[in-house]
């Protein structure tokens, strides 16, 4: 469940992006979790075409997701499947972010690709079709020519995992398998409530929606098929990807290809596939962080693993010497970089060698990094509302990560003990630390004060400050905007307008990178 | 730079202490009561009021018999850390103790921090010019300097340089051996200074007015303070109408 600060947020975004009904009714949904259509109407008050498009235009932009489970009606206890809606905050929240997954593909695959994506961001979701009559309405050339373009720039796109086939737009949830396999006829309600139940505990019931929605690997990422050498390889990659499970997958594939490219450029959607962008944004931030902390070689380097890493598991990337060396040699300044200088790059780094199959690997937890980060952000938050005794206790704390007492804390900082123990109760009193009292029986009672910083918690508070404030800038962004109109005649004034906004849109950039830091890049805080 | 310093030496609780079982001197009942009671609390010393309940003896006399032992040289009155109001006797020969004094970094009851500000640079100074230096080497730099007048412990020097690597003006880092860490110890504990390379980084929450705004809790899109109305926000963006 989203905070009230979060999804605020949210609904501001809706606001701006698609206007008050849509806004309504993705509120609704945030706030009331998982509901059918006709819970959206009673909740929102508006009438049932207005909730179905709204519905659609979300669904359309890939914030609502879809999914069906059995309901019984009548008194027979028969069933029928009834639609459910969910909005998906986090791609929400990415509408923010446009900007950034745009330089992203500018930057990697060229300017191109880019309008390509801006289609697919604009609009949500796209055939291929569709795709070109975009291209070919804006431009004069032979359609045939720009179609061909266009479909070499998708599979780019889909190679780089840039773009991905759309989810299943409805799945059926079955209760259980075993429910699944015995007559829809003899199932009681109650077996049904009771299972779904049970199975909460392990997935919820979105989780479990998301799942069923979610396509394999293979299909994700599997281009249109076509007589090009390009695709051709990537068809025999996706024919090696091709699980057990997926037989019916594997007999698309024997079609003929040339009417399976007919039905893939008409029917499949493709969407851009957000979890690459924040994963590249991840990658970003974490470079950004070493390289001012340990230099531009470094950066390099561990730019380089990560790309090189084939996969990433426990928080953690691993790659091998030769992958490492590769990447290296192809990112400016690589190429002068010596073997001995890039391994003493990696010590620093902190990473760890292994050997496998008589390759040296290299294995880094970028968690740390993350983390690092967090810190930064916070302790920067402390300096400038508490100044910098206050900065210094609190790193004092970050760093121990245990309870400390009042007065070493004061000893250790260089902190007046009067000074030390208002600080700490400022901080205390604002939710930044978590306080124990002690009380010690000596000579007589001893009252003692440990302190320590809970960061589940402060990471949760700090995620809501940062909610509440770009819900803020959003808001003072309209503001202008509508001011800008209103002074149009006047030039000096939207002058001054145009640049208030651009700065008001340039921290609510950077704001977001921070909130990233928080939310998305979060894995497990300690 | 030459600083004259007006410490002591040595650090107040390291000094030797005296043996407090030499003869007392002849002193008149009273002042021989209280010479006793206070002695026999050493380097902790004992509060007036404290003196009083003990003794039971009244405040018109305490107050003669202290000021006659202090002008005989035979207690002194110190500075409680904790409460400067609260005024606390101890036989002369001792030395306050840490939870009295407040420790090696205080003075006369207060944070000496003329002293630790001018630690500070001087540690900051010859980690710079070190490049890359264990607490060893920064102590026996500053030493041979000669600047201090007064000697400073490799254990201030310590607690100096930590409160330095929390402050982010410089950072404790483990040796390489190779490159800058040659001149160390491979896996040895050094330090190395952030100028110019991370100072504290001003965080993307804290630029903004909303990062640091008292009345954040009580702002909302309708309320009465709001973004459209937040002056703070006029200000930053130094919007006037």
């Amino acid at each position: 469940m989203v905070s009230q600060d979060a999804l605020n947020l949210a609904v501001s975004l809706m606001t701006s992006h698609f206007g008050d009904l849509v806004a309504k009714v993705c509120g609704c949904l945030l706030r009331g979790g998982t509901l059918s259509l006709q819970e959206i109407v009673r909740c929102t008050e508006l009438s049932n075409s207005q909730v179905k498009n709204g519905l659609l235009v979300l669904i359309q932009h890939n914030c609502v997701q879809a999914f069906s489970v059995p309901k019984q009606v009548g008194a027979g206890g028969a069933t029928k499947s009834l639609t459910q809606y969910m909005a998906l905050f986090d791609n929400i929240l990415h509408r923010m972010r446009f900007t950034k997954f745009l330089a992203i593909v500018r930057d990697d695959l060229g300017l191109q690709c880019e309008t390509l994506l801006e289609g697919l961001l604009q609009h949500g979701r796209l055939t291929f079709d569709q795709l070109v009559v975009r291209a070919t309405s804006k431009q004069s050339e032979d359609s045939s020519s720009i179609r061909d373009v266009l479909r070499k720039n998708l599979e780019r796109l889909v190679h780089g995992q840039y773009v991905e086939r759309c989810p299943r737009p409805e799945p059926f949830i079955a209760p259980t398998s075993e429910e699944a396999t015995a007559s829809a006829r003899r199932r009681s309600a109650k077996i049904i409530h009771f299972v779904l139940q049970s199975k909460e505990e392990t997935h919820s019931l979105e989780q479990q929606a998301m799942i069923a929605a979610a396509l394999s690997h293979a299909e994700r990422f599997s281009v249109i098929t076509d007589s090009g050498c390009e695709s051709s390889d990537v068809k025999d990659a996706d024919k090696q990807d091709v699980s057990v499970g997926d037989k019916r997958k594997f007999e698309v594939l024997e079609l003929d290809e040339e009417v399976q490219a007919a039905i893939t450029e008409n029917e499949v959607l493709w969407r851009a596939n957000f979890q690459k962008f924040v994963h590249c944004l991840e990658k970003k931030a974490c470079v950004a962080n070493v390289r001012s902390r340990l230099g531009l070689d470094a950066g390099v380097v561990l730019e380089a693993l990560i790309e090189s890493s084939d996969q990433e598991k426990d928080n953690s990337v691993k790659a091998s010497m030769d992958g490492i060396l590769e990447a290296v040699r192809g990112k400016p300044g690589g190429i002068s970089m010596t073997l001995e200088h890039i391994r003493i790059v990696l010590d620093q780094l902190g990473c760890s060698s292994l050997i496998e199959d008589n390759n040296v690997f290299y294995k880094m937890d970028v968690q740390r990094i993350i983390e690092s980060c967090q810190n930064d952000e916070v302790e920067s938050l402390v300096l400038s509302r508490y100044g910098k005794e206050a900065y210094r206790i609190f790193r004092l704390l970050i760093k121990k990560g245990s309870l400390v007492e009042t007065e070493q804390i004061s000893d250790i900082t260089f902190v007046e003990k009067k000074v030390a123990q208002g600080i700490l109760y400022k901080l205390w009193n604002d939710d930044y630390l978590y306080m124990q009292k002690v009380i010690s029986m000596g000579t007589g009672q001893l009252q003692h004060f440990l302190w320590k910083v809970e960061k589940h918690s402060l990471w949760e508070l700090v995620l809501n400050h940062m909610y509440h404030a770009a819900l803020n800038l959003n808001q003072k962004i309209g503001h202008i905007v509508e001011q800008e109109q209103e002074v149009l005649q006047a030039r000096e004034k939207r002058e001054q307008l145009r640049k208030s906004r651009m700065i008001l849109e340039m921290s609510l950039l950077k704001l977001d990178d921070a909130l990233m830091l928080f939310h998305d890049f979060k894995r497990q805080v300690v | 730079m030459t600083v004259a310093m007006s410490r002591p030496s040595i650090t107040p609780q390291k000094r030797a202490q005296p043996d407090s079982q030499s003869q007392p001197p002849a002193l008149p009942e009273n002042e021989r009561i209280l010479y006793e009671l206070i002695k026999s609390r050493k380097n902790m010393g004992i509060w007036t009021a404290d003196m009083k309940k003990e003794t039971g003896l009244q405040n018109i006399v305490v107050t003669k018999a202290l000021k006659s032992l202090q002008n005989k040289n035979l207690i002194k009155d110190v500075v409680n850390v904790h409460n400067k109001a609260r005024k606390i006797f101890m036989a002369v020969e001792f030395e306050p103790s840490k939870e009295v004094s407040g420790g090696s970094w205080y003075s006369e009851g207060s944070l000496d921090t003329e002293f630790i500000n001018i630690l500070r640079k001087m540690c900051l100074k010859h980690i710079e010019e070190l490049k890359v230096a264990t607490i060893e080497d920064i102590w026996k730099s500053i030493s041979a300097s000669g600047v201090l007048k007064v000697a400073c412990t490799m254990q201030q020097v310590l607690e100096i340089v930590r409160a330095l690597a929390l402050d982010k003006e410089i950072e404790e880092l483990k040796s390489t051996g190779v490159g800058e860490f040659s001149t160390v110890q491979t896996g040895k504990v050094c330090y190395r200074s952030l100028r110019g390379r991370e100072a504290p980084r001003v965080g993307h929450l804290s630029s903004i007015p909303c990062g640091v705004c008292p009345r954040i809790s009580e702002c909302t899109p309708d309320g009465v303070i709001s973004p459209m109305t937040c002056v703070y926000y006029n200000k930053w963006l130094k919007l006037e109408f």
